[in-house]
């Protein structure tokens, strides 16, 4: 893990001395933005090639990275992403309940060759539980390295055996059944197929007999949920905050449907992970956030793999592009502070990857739904991309106590708002749209929010800029549940009976504008399936105009 | 019962079949499309709450009812997905389905009828052999293979025509649109056309040389006509029919033959909607695509034993039971 | 006999013989074997041999003359053991300098890959530059070396890859194009002939039944395909496949339950003319039960018909396998020639310009279609000679 180390710091220091404050950036630039729908990979890059899309986000394919490193007039940028590829057992049955035995799963798997041969050395290989992207990233822990022998040894140690055709046999001295891994058969990533493949072969050469079973993916997720399995792979998309380890571990969450598939259930762990999700600040979380981390590393009660980099290739016409070791430059600040490198302003043409299947903010799920959405509604923090630290968004500052007695302790954030803000259609955006929106998420059990506002007591707007949200428990993550919902204007909001059968993007709201209005810094003006989506600049946006 | 009416009768038990297949097919998909709509941070009561939301808690009897009910209507749901009417989303993408299938059969039709007879008339001949190496190969050549060799051709290597999509983006306004539009359209038509001119030629080439062969036109011969006049007045005036039927029948395989298509081009068709609907478990969508393709290929049957009958009034019987 | 002059079957059995004997010969099609996008062997002659270069402590330093292109591969594998306390290192040096390739202290192994992006940083390149081009920069004379003390141990090579394999290059696994070619025939033949076979079987069944007993039997049969010919087949079997699995007998299965259609007409239309034949008459006179009849009488009858629709069936199936497989809904694990297709797409074949990924498993199809089509025509005209008229 040496070299983990080393492709850090050098990304590190490979960054501009200066950084731009977030904080002053006046913007947006562009007047016009067009998201253009390209899925297929090869039109992908001849369309960057020839000028007709100027930005290419989450490409996969080394042959197309490569073929990018050759061409002087695109600028390929790399940061490792909040992405895990894990294998996991169930611990629910024998064997896999003996630590040792996932120990020494653990180092028989190469995962290096695996991030090379499979992915063109475009990938992490992954040894931690938070991926190093990851604030709360611990360096500091055991690793399993990749070495055979050593697997064997501490089978060896704790009493495994092996018979005459090298089936492992346990310590009670019945030889290990044959198993199955299941994985998903995806469309979108067949080289999972190949991955399990390996895996298995890794195990083999353990004496532990496993075939692959790839599966539908609805199908992987109800056997998961069911527990109906020995071993899976799966992949997840992580958040900056580490509390999904507490979804993820917590003996609470060994339910149906929970998110606790391995099933572990180990009281020193649950103490640790109740420590980070009810953390009361930050270094609290910190520090539980660590412990967690060393403590998963001797469980192993899966097996992580390697975690993606996100690979995005601009074109050298625009300049502009805000960028760090922890984001590409396919970001808001990016749009709003480039601009053409010479010659007059022309519009920006982003290449989508998918179609925006559901522009319903309240509905929406896909990252290329939120593509967009993101531009146009706001929250009330933002994130910095140097360190993903919180900034002000909505609101300029904020508080977080700890209110109550001993046994009814409880959160109160406050919120101030900026004082120059608008909505898309003109309407001041005031404290009451913001407490209207949290209200109504809550109220309309809204699922993909319905987790952030579950523990929301009550919201109150005390005057035109101030919100004020108390939540049941104390816990440092409802700063950011809370400061990253999307706000919605209430006057819109307030028609709205079901999150489901709203269709803000085609219903006409006068003036050239749908219901979808926002505060941000671009306007939805249009969407035409199968080919691209319009926005332009909101010029009562609050960073405009460009000289204040 | 006139013979009429028992077909139609006939068409709509076979409607309502592919109606309960269809709802049968898409109940019965595994897994549960809330899964694929979940993300990693929804806690158990989320995804409850997502459920109720879609009605997959209902009894399936009443779903079956109420989806009966709308499907006559046309009003196929909300796709899981996009939330849309599934309706409308068919509706966006129908119109790129029919230029693309029509242009193409259109096309393959022109040439194939033309070559065909020709073929018919000099037997032997080089034209002869070029017909029927093309039905060969029209019966052989998986669509697909050469759709990418003329886009590795002609897209990629020599990049005359666009290598995806429907239109340029943004799309040009007025007259450019359409030049554009049909700049998009050409490979993707002449792909199929390609594929499907041979198997038209066969066909004519086979009902023109039986034709020719038959007693009336010896007769119209021996009456001193000239060829030309014996050839299309009468020869191809008497395959007009079967012609027809042919077209009506080979609809619902154009149809079929779009999904390939429209994936390769990434065109915004009915037959990716497809694609993708049953990839993403959209059960709503999916369902309402594959019902639509049904209706046009139960419909285009009906018409096609609706045509042969006006044409030739002879025939009362179905037309397959006497084959 | 006039069969073995035609050139399909001997076709066929070259190509089953391929399929058979090929990945016994050849290996397994699964291995990578060299690197992603090789060329064939013949295509490019410039492109550079494969390399190895082992060092042991006896002998520490190997030399190597460099006149090609960079390669398009490199890995240094390998394990040492040092004296306590100290280190070493292995040093690659040519033309343009000396550039250090791993440090060594202790004892330990060592995997490095040029495709390691720690390795491009460590060698002051960016995550996107390959290190070949660098260590490759100009052509001459290179050296790689271990430089230290006497070492207790080593064993390290260099594999350097040339970017060319085989008769028909790898693909974006770096698979042998050609081994997977091979493994596709068996694959395609087998569901071509099964799900055929297996609609013959049905269908035949079917319409024995049919037109021999007429009545509701007769009605319920041909209502049945009716509506089987009403759905769109492709749709269909994309629904279905997701429904019932990818496997290769899901597929057989798939595929010959929902084209039996056409053979139960045949045979049912052959049936009906059979029924009131004088002979067939008079065995039901004489008390003959219907199975004698249908085994025995009716059965041999529709025989040369039957193989005829066999032979001709097959390249729809095979054709449908492979659309199933082009569109990605077939098991991943099957290496069909659509499979090939599928990935040949999917993975940036025509971003590498690969064509030489794409031409063998679409002319394989086409190739095996024509055979059987040309197999099939000859039965045909075998088994009604009046077709000869309109067929050539």
């Amino acid at each position: 893990m040496k070299a983990l180390a080393l492709l850090l710091l050098s990304l590190m220091t490979a960054l501009p001395a200066w950084a731009i404050d977030v904080e002053s950036l006046r913007g947006p630039r562009l007047e016009e933005l067009y998201f253009v729908i390209v899925r297929d990979s090869d039109a992908q890059l001849l369309a960057l090639e020839r000028g007709t899309t100027h930005l290419v986000t989450d490409l996969i394919r080394p042959v197309d990275i490569e073929r990018l490193t050759r061409r002087d007039d695109v600028v390929l940028s790399l940061t490792p992403a909040f992405h895990m590829m894990e294998m996991g057992f169930n611990l629910r049955r024998s064997p896999w309940d003996r630590q040792e035995l996932r120990q020494a799963i653990a180092s028989v798997i190469d995962r290096e060759g695996i991030v090379r041969d499979l992915f063109g050395g475009y990938a992490l290989a992954l040894e931690t539980f938070l991926p190093p992207i990851s604030p709360y990233f611990e360096e500091q822990v055991p690793r399993f390295g990749h070495d055979v022998d050593e697997a064997r040894n501490l089978l060896a140690r704790s009493g495994w055996s092996w018979d005459g055709s090298n089936r492992l046999v346990d310590p009670s001295g019945a030889p290990l059944e044959p198993v199955r891994l299941l994985s998903p058969l995806a469309q979108v990533s067949p080289t999972t197929a190949e991955l399990a493949q390996r895996l298995a072969l890794a195990m083999e050469s353990l004496g532990l007999p496993v075939t692959v079973d790839p599966l539908d993916f609805p199908v992987l997720v109800e056997r998961l949920n069911s527990h109906d399995f020995d071993l899976f792979l799966l992949a997840w998309s992580l958040t900056r905050d580490p509390d999904n380890l507490f979804s993820f571990f917590h003996s609470s969450m060994d339910v149906k449907n929970g998110y606790n598939i391995p099933g572990l259930r180990d009281a020193g762990l649950d103490a640790i992970l109740e420590r980070l999700r009810f953390a009361p600040d930050e270094t609290a979380a910190r520090q539980a956030a660590s412990e967690a981390q060393k403590a998963l590393a001797e469980l192993v009660p899966v097996i992580p793999l390697y975690s993606r980099y996100s690979v995005t290739a601009h074109s050298k016409a625009w300049t502009g592009f805000i960028s760090s070791e922890k984001v590409t430059p396919d970001n808001l600040w990016s749009l709003l502070s480039i601009e053409p490198a010479q010659g007059p302003m022309i519009p920006f043409r982003w290449n989508l990857g998918e179609e925006p299947r559901n522009l319903n903010p309240l509905a929406a799920g896909s990252a290329y739904d939120w593509q967009i959405l993101g531009l146009l509604y706001e929250s009330l923090l933002s994130v910095d991309p140097y360190d993903l630290s919180d900034r002000p968004g909505l609101a300029e500052s904020w508080t977080l106590e700890r209110i109550g007695e001993e046994d009814k302790r409880a959160t109160r954030l406050t919120f101030r708002l900026r004082p120059d803000l608008f909505w898309h259609d003109g309407k001041p955006l005031t404290a009451r749209d913001v407490a209207f929106t949290l209200e109504r998420l809550k109220a309309l059990e809204v699922p993909r929010f319905f987790d952030s506002v579950r523990d929301m007591a009550s919201v109150n707007s005390p005057d035109e800029r101030t919100v004020v949200v108390t939540m049941d428990q104390v816990s440092f993550w409802h700063l950011h549940n809370i400061g990253g919902l999307p706000i919605l204007p209430a006057h819109i909001l307030e028609k709205v009976d079901s999150w489901r059968d709203w269709q803000p993007a085609t219903t006409d709201h006068g003036e050239g504008l749908t219901e979808l209005v926002g505060s941000g810094p671009f306007v939805f003006r249009e969407y035409r399936p199968g080919q691209y989506v319009r926005l332009t600049r909101f010029d009562r946006y609050w960073r405009l105009p460009l000289e204040p | 019962m006139t013979y009429w009416s028992r077909r139609l009768l006939g068409a709509l038990a076979v409607l309502f079949a592919v109606l309960a297949l269809n709802f049968a097919l898409f109940r019965l998909m595994p897994g549960d499309p809330v899964t694929s709509l979940v993300d990693p941070r929804f806690s158990p009561e989320a995804k409850e709450a997502l459920s109720r939301a879609y009605g997959l808690d209902r009894p399936l009897g009443e779903q079956f009812l109420l989806y009966l009910k709308q499907t006559v209507t046309f009003d196929f749901g909300l796709s899981f997905v996009s939330g849309r009417p599934v309706w409308q989303e068919l509706r966006d993408r129908l119109p790129h389905t029919v230029a693309l299938s029509g242009s193409a059969l259109v096309l393959a039709g022109t040439m194939g009828t033309a070559l065909g007879v020709a073929a018919a008339r000099r037997r032997g001949g080089a034209v002869e052999r070029v017909v029927l190496a093309a039905g060969a190969l029209s019966f052989s050549f998986p669509s697909f293979f050469l759709q990418l060799l003329l886009l590795l051709a002609f897209a990629v290597l020599w990049p005359l025509f666009p290598l995806r999509g429907s239109v340029s983006v943004p799309a040009p306004q007025g007259a450019a649109f359409i030049a554009d539009y049909l700049h998009h359209l050409a490979l993707p038509v002449l792909s199929l056309a390609l594929l499907g001119f041979g198997s038209w030629a066969l066909y004519v080439r086979n009902l023109m040389v039986k034709i020719l062969g038959s007693e009336p036109l010896f007769l119209a011969r021996a009456k001193g006509l000239p060829e030309p006049v014996l050839l299309w007045r009468h020869a191809f005036r008497t395959a007009l029919p079967p012609l027809l039927t042919l077209i009506l029948l080979s609809l619902p395989g154009l149809l079929s033959g779009a999904v390939i298509t429209e994936t390769v081009f990434s065109l915004h068709g009915v037959g990716r909607f497809l694609l993708e609907s049953i990839q993403g478990q959209d059960y709503p969508a999916a369902g309402g695509a594959f019902y639509l393709l049904a209706l046009v290929t139960v419909t285009s049957n009906v018409l096609a034993d609706l045509a042969y009958g006006l044409a030739d009034p002879r025939i009362r019987v179905d037309r397959r039971k006497g084959q | 006999m006039s069969l073995l002059r035609r050139w399909s079957p001997w076709a066929l059995l070259l190509l089953a013989l391929a399929g058979l004997l090929g990945p016994i010969l050849l290996g397994e099609a699964e291995k990578t074997v060299a690197p992603p996008f090789s060329r064939p062997l013949w295509l490019d002659r410039t492109a550079p041999p494969t390399v190895h270069l082992h060092l042991s402590p006896e002998v520490r330093e190997k030399t190597l003359d460099w006149i090609w292109e960079p390669p398009a591969g490199l890995a240094l594998k390998g394990t040492y053991r040092l004296p306590p306390g100290t280190s070493g290192k292995i040093v690659w040096d040519g033309p343009s300098g000396p550039v250090p390739l791993a440090s060594l202290t202790g004892a330990g192994s060592l995997s490095l890959d040029g495709r390691d992006i720690a390795f491009r940083l460590r060698l002051g390149l960016s995550p996107f530059q390959s290190p070949l081009e660098t260590l490759f920069a100009d052509r001459g004379s290179y050296r790689l070396a271990y430089e230290g003390p006497e070492p207790e141990a080593l064993s390290v090579e260099l594999h350097l890859s040339g970017g060319r394999w085989g008769l028909l290059g790898t693909d974006q696994r770096g698979r042998d194009v050609f081994r997977l070619f091979l493994a596709g025939i068996s694959v395609s033949l087998l569901i071509g002939l099964a799900a055929t076979l297996l609609a013959t079987l049905v269908g035949t069944s079917a319409g024995l039944l049919s037109g021999y007993l007429g009545g509701p039997v007769d009605s319920l049969v041909m209502r049945l395909a009716d509506l089987l010919l009403a759905l769109p087949l492709l749709p269909l079997l994309m629904v279905l496949a997701g429904l019932w699995g990818r496997g290769l007998w899901q597929l057989v299965l798939i595929l010959g339950l929902f084209s039996w259609m056409g053979t139960a007409r045949t045979v049912r239309s052959l049936t009906l003319s059979l029924r009131e034949a004088p002979f067939v008459e008079n065995l039901r006179a004489l008390g003959a039960p219907t199975w004698y009849i249908l085994g025995r009488h009716l059965l041999p009858e529709a025989l040369p018909v039957l193989l005829a629709t066999v032979t001709l069936g097959v390249p729809g199936a095979i054709l449908a396998e492979a659309g199933l497989a082009f569109l990605g809904l077939s098991d991943p694990r099957l290496l069909s020639w659509g499979r090939m297709l599928h990935e040949a797409h999917g993975f940036g074949a025509f971003t590498a310009g690969a064509w030489w990924i794409l031409l063998p498993p679409g002319l394989g199809i086409v190739f095996v279609c024509l055979a059987f089509l040309d197999l099939g025509r000859f039965l045909e005209e075998k088994a009604d000679p009046r077709l000869r008229e309109t067929l050539p």
